[in-house]
């Protein structure tokens, strides 16, 4: 028997450890620190001035500052609020309200109280991060920000103090505990199907498509390898000169800048799907357009969460805020729209009067010599491929009338300048004709098994009526830079991926290890960002619960949780409960229990020797056969360590006894 | 209105724990089916921090904001079963009370043993209507808790209910038990009174002197302090010095004897002329003085020693009570 030692009891603490103050501390900058791209500049030095002046104050004993400060900070604080955003309301202003008060409070944090509010509001700056960004890189440092927090609240439960590395150890085998419980309610929670409510998005500044295009503003383009769509095809990829993935579609030209035209009129557009059809299910990263980017030309008929506009967009129901999916099939050889109506002709038609008069010259003299229609477009395409035009991303900028300094001034540009000048040369020239912007391309990525398309596949290309075809595309770039169009080709065919290429074949790891990461990454929006209802739906089906509704989840949720909790009880009780005998206690007690159902019973304080003394007066043969097995237990039980071996031997022999009778 | 109420059902939840539970005999080892748990204001507060989360999560569909949410619950819920862990498997040996005087504070004395393998921590044990006394545990270890109880009256006196809590490890729970201990402390009479001490038979000593001026020359021992002793005997000095509060002891006074009657005192009430011998009493132990006690239908034999003491103030405390 062991005896346990004594230990003095406690003064009461009013105040959280140092060590838990300073984790939560920490856990608030870190989670800070991961909204900063929605925090008004001045929120971070603040929160870091907060924190050392409360270090300083709390290391020196200082009073913290009076109620009517406070409040004057608190009053500063908020009009610095409405200063850097005019407003109290969505996420970048509510996220900067909320830290600003949480370093508000810093200055008065002493007691365990306090520091709850602070643990809270940095628990609730973590689900802002989470609300606004949820890409793969992020999830180990939202996880460090989580365990932080969740380590200073382990510090505020009361009793001794306890250090940094216990707190976050124990924090981390709780966390660990918890895990499966949360993969239960992750997959069975029911979900909405929808928002009850939405916040104004200020979330405008997303990179890839706007909804205008200005190329004679632009005098660099940055090729970004951010993702913009990944497309899965239930059969065989779409041909590399058919990739080309529809986003907005432009109409209004004042002269320099195209804008999309609202309220395009409803005009009969039969579009005759026709063709290689391609079944193919797309994931969608977040834009402000609206538009569901899919291959040339998706079927509306499949796709009840959008719109199909006059002009074959798909607009999206809901705001498109985050990475979505989508179920889609197309048809890029659909015969596009039978009539055009009078009100969609004069859109497609229309031209600032005043503004390039050279490239209206130019049109009416191309069209003079063009016998019709198709001829014109031909002859304005050899134009621009004959005319010594160069593609650059880097091209000069432009004047007011713009497509005039293209064509007779600059003539470099990239395919936002080339399909703006097309199409203003087409409608010159009789020849309803509009721009259409989205992506040309994407890369096989054979680790995940998708087509990715990246921000820098951005292209624009030009679409014009022509009578008894419909709507034509018509891609003006690829006249003057076929390379452009060969570049996917050439990606595909070298089977490497997007930043890789200018790396060399050499690097073809590095190349797996791109894909990979970019694979991983999908499998994340696919699977976990992504994850909703309906995949609920079809995941109850699949663990083959029949019906797909919610009582189904229910169950599924009812029997994942009390499974959790049979576990976490079990091991904990093997954790908190009464230590296990040893081999050697055990070997022993199962000769006690031979004794005592002999009548022979060992009273609870007696030593094994004496027990055997006293028996030899009663029991002189049990006593001699029991002897020797005592003495070997006092032995093992308080000489020197001794192999396993020797223990498992006594274990064996204390089976084998049996009391004599007699 | 609010308070009574609160009163009412608090001793209906006491009642029904104690019928559930039985009376409680050490050593004792808790089991979970008395372990009772609630969430804390805190973890109420927390608690209503989730379900905004949630309601932010499923409003935006956004799932990694429902899986931090769920994490968290989850976490939460660990944090509820380590906080009944907390107490589950406590084993308490020894809980005895001491004797005090009316209107003191007495203390009662628990021995908690920890078997298991895991520390126990915040842990807090009171009886109700004082403050708490908090204790950590490690694994392995034992633990001497005393706790103050409020003494009200004199009389053997009951300590029906203790309080064992713990908030460990978030303070969002708390996780208690009720101990019904078969505690009995007996509560002496107040010590107070006016009247000057009897003088004995043949008291040879010069007792007013003494009782006027006990300065700390001529003391010869000096004990423990104990609840009840005069301030004027304090070795003040000795404390300054940094030693404990101890008492002196005089010499000299030894020879003194005193009848200490109740009959004499005429003109008080009944609990006045206990306090007034009980002052007595504590008068002679302090001077180490014999004294006898006559009380009507008790009767004490001369006698000196804490041993003494102690039977004459547990018989003024029983006096009337028919257990004498």
């Amino acid at each position: 028997m062991n005896v346990p030692a004594p230990q003095t009891p406690l003064p009461v603490a009013q105040s959280p450890g140092r060590a838990a103050a300073g984790l939560g501390i920490t856990a608030l900058l870190v989670t800070a620190a991961l909204n900063w791209q929605h925090l008004a500049w001045w929120c971070l030095p603040l929160l870091v001035l907060a924190s050392a002046l409360h270090y300083r104050a709390t290391l020196r004993g200082q009073a913290l500052p009076g109620t009517v400060a406070r409040l004057g900070l608190a009053l500063i604080l908020t009009a610095g609020v409405l200063a850097s955003f005019r407003t109290l309301n969505g996420l970048a202003a509510g996220t900067t309200l909320l830290a600003a008060m949480t370093a508000a409070k810093l200055f008065e944090a002493r007691a365990v109280r306090d520091w709850y509010v602070i643990v809270g509001a940095t628990l609730f700056l973590l689900l802002a991060a989470c609300l606004d960004r949820q890409q793969l890189w992020r999830l180990p440092l939202y996880a460090f920000s989580l365990w932080l927090s969740v380590a200073a609240l382990r510090g505020l439960g009361g009793g001794a103090p306890q250090g940094a590395p216990t707190l976050l150890r124990e924090s981390a085998r709780q966390l660990l505990y918890a895990l499966p419980l949360a993969i239960v309610l992750f997959l069975f929670f029911p979900r909405l199907p929808g928002a009850f409510w939405s916040l104004s998005s200020d979330d405008s500044a997303i990179t890839g498509l706007a909804d205008q295009m200005s190329p004679g503003s632009i005098a660099q383009l940055t090729e970004s390898d951010e993702p913009a769509l990944r497309a899965r095809f239930e059969a065989e990829l779409p041909p590399v000169q058919e990739r080309y993935w529809r986003g907005p579609v432009l109409h209004d030209f004042d002269g320099f800048t195209w804008r999309r035209h609202r309220g395009v009129p409803a005009a009969p557009n039969a579009v005759k799907f026709r063709g290689t059809a391609y079944r193919y299910s797309l994931t969608l990263e977040p834009n402000s357009h609206r538009t569901v980017v899919a291959l040339e030309l998706a079927n509306p008929a499949g796709a009840p969460f959008a719109q199909f506009t006059d002009d074959f967009q798909l607009i999206s129901r809901r705001p498109l805020t985050e990475p979505q999916a989508f179920e889609l099939s197309s048809y890029p050889q659909a015969q596009r729209g039978g009539e055009l109506s009078g009100e969609a002709r004069r859109i497609d038609l229309a031209r600032p009067e005043d503004r390039n008069p050279r490239a209206r010259e130019l049109a009416l003299r191309l069209r003079a010599s063009a016998a019709d229609d198709d001829a014109f477009v031909v002859s304005v395409l050899n134009y621009l491929r004959d005319g010594g035009f160069v593609y650059t991303l880097a091209p000069q900028r432009l004047g007011r009338d713009s497509v005039d300094d293209l064509l007779f001034r600059t003539r470099e540009g990239f395919c936002g300048h080339y399909a703006s000048a097309f199409v203003d040369l087409m409608r010159e020239g009789g020849v309803p004709a509009r721009v259409v912007t989205g992506y040309l391309g994407g890369v096989w990525n054979p680790i995940g098994g998708y087509l990715l398309v990246r921000q820098a596949d951005a292209h624009a290309w030009a679409e014009v009526w022509l009578a008894g075809r419909g709507w034509v595309r018509a891609d003006p770039t690829a006249m003057v830079a076929p390379e452009r169009l060969n570049r996917e080709l050439l990606q595909f065919g070298a089977g490497t991926a997007g930043s890789a290429l200018h790396l060399g074949a050499a690097s073809h790891w590095i190349t797996t290890l791109l894909q990979s990461w970019d694979a991983l990454n999908a499998w994340w929006q696919d699977e976990v960002v992504g994850f909703n209802f309906a995949r609920q739906l079809n995941l109850a089906d699949w663990l083959g619960f029949g019906d797909r509704d919610w009582q189904t989840l229910a169950i599924a949720l009812g029997a994942g949780m009390a499974a959790w909790l049979l576990w976490i009880a079990w091991s904990l009780r093997r954790i908190a409960g009464p230590k296990r005998p040893d081999a050697l206690e055990r070997a022993w007690r199962r000769i006690d229990r031979r004794v005592r159902r002999a009548g022979h019973p060992r009273a609870p304080p007696e030593g094994v020797i004496d027990y055997c003394a006293r028996l030899a007066r009663t029991q002189p043969a049990a006593a001699a056969a029991l002897a020797p097995l005592a003495r070997r237990y006092a032995l093992l039980r308080y000489g020197p360590p001794v192999p396993a071996a020797e223990l498992r031997a006594f274990g064996l022999e204390a089976r084998r006894f049996r009391f004599p009778r007699g | 209105m609010y308070a009574a109420l609160r009163d009412r059902f608090t001793a209906r939840v006491a009642a029904w724990a104690r019928r559930r539970q039985g009376l409680d005999e050490p050593p004792l080892i808790l089991q979970s089916r008395r372990l009772y748990i609630l969430p804390t204001a805190p973890g109420l507060s927390f608690g209503l921090l989730l379900f905004v989360m949630l309601i932010a999560g499923l409003n935006y569909t956004n799932s990694l904001a429902l899986l931090l949410t769920f994490v968290l619950a989850a976490f939460v819920l660990v944090g509820m079963h380590e906080c009944q862990r907390t107490l589950n498997g406590l084993e308490l040996v020894l809980a005895q009370a001491a004797d005090c005087y009316a209107g003191t504070e007495g203390l009662v004395e628990l021995r908690f043993v920890n078997r298991s393998a895991q520390g126990r921590r915040a842990l807090a044990v009171r009886s109700p209507g004082t403050r708490a006394s908090h204790f950590d545990l490690d694994a392995g270890a034992q633990i001497t808790v005393q706790l103050p109880f409020q003494a009200m009256r004199r009389g053997r006196q009951r300590i029906e209910r203790l309080e064992l809590a713990s908030t460990a490890p978030f303070g969002l729970f708390r996780c208690w038990t009720w101990l019904h201990l078969p505690l009995e402390a007996i509560v002496y009479p107040q010590p107070l009174g006016t009247r000057p001490l009897p003088r004995g038979g043949e008291s040879r000593s010069s007792l007013e002197s003494r009782a006027s001026s006990p300065a700390e020359e001529e003391w010869t021992s000096l004990r423990h302090y104990q609840p009840g002793d005069s301030p004027r005997s304090i070795a003040w000095k000795a404390w300054a010095r940094g030693a404990p509060l101890m008492v002196a002891q005089y010499q000299g006074t030894g020879g003194s004897e005193h009848l200490l009657s109740f009959a004499g005192l005429e003109g008080l009430g009944l609990d006045a002329r206990l306090s007034q011998l009980c002052a007595w009493v504590q008068d002679c132990a302090r001077h180490d003085a014999a004294c006898a006690l006559q009380l009507p239908g008790v009767e004490l034999p001369l006698g000196r020693g804490p041993a003494h003491r102690t039977s004459l103030l547990r018989a003024l405390a029983l006096y009337g009570s028919g257990a004498a």
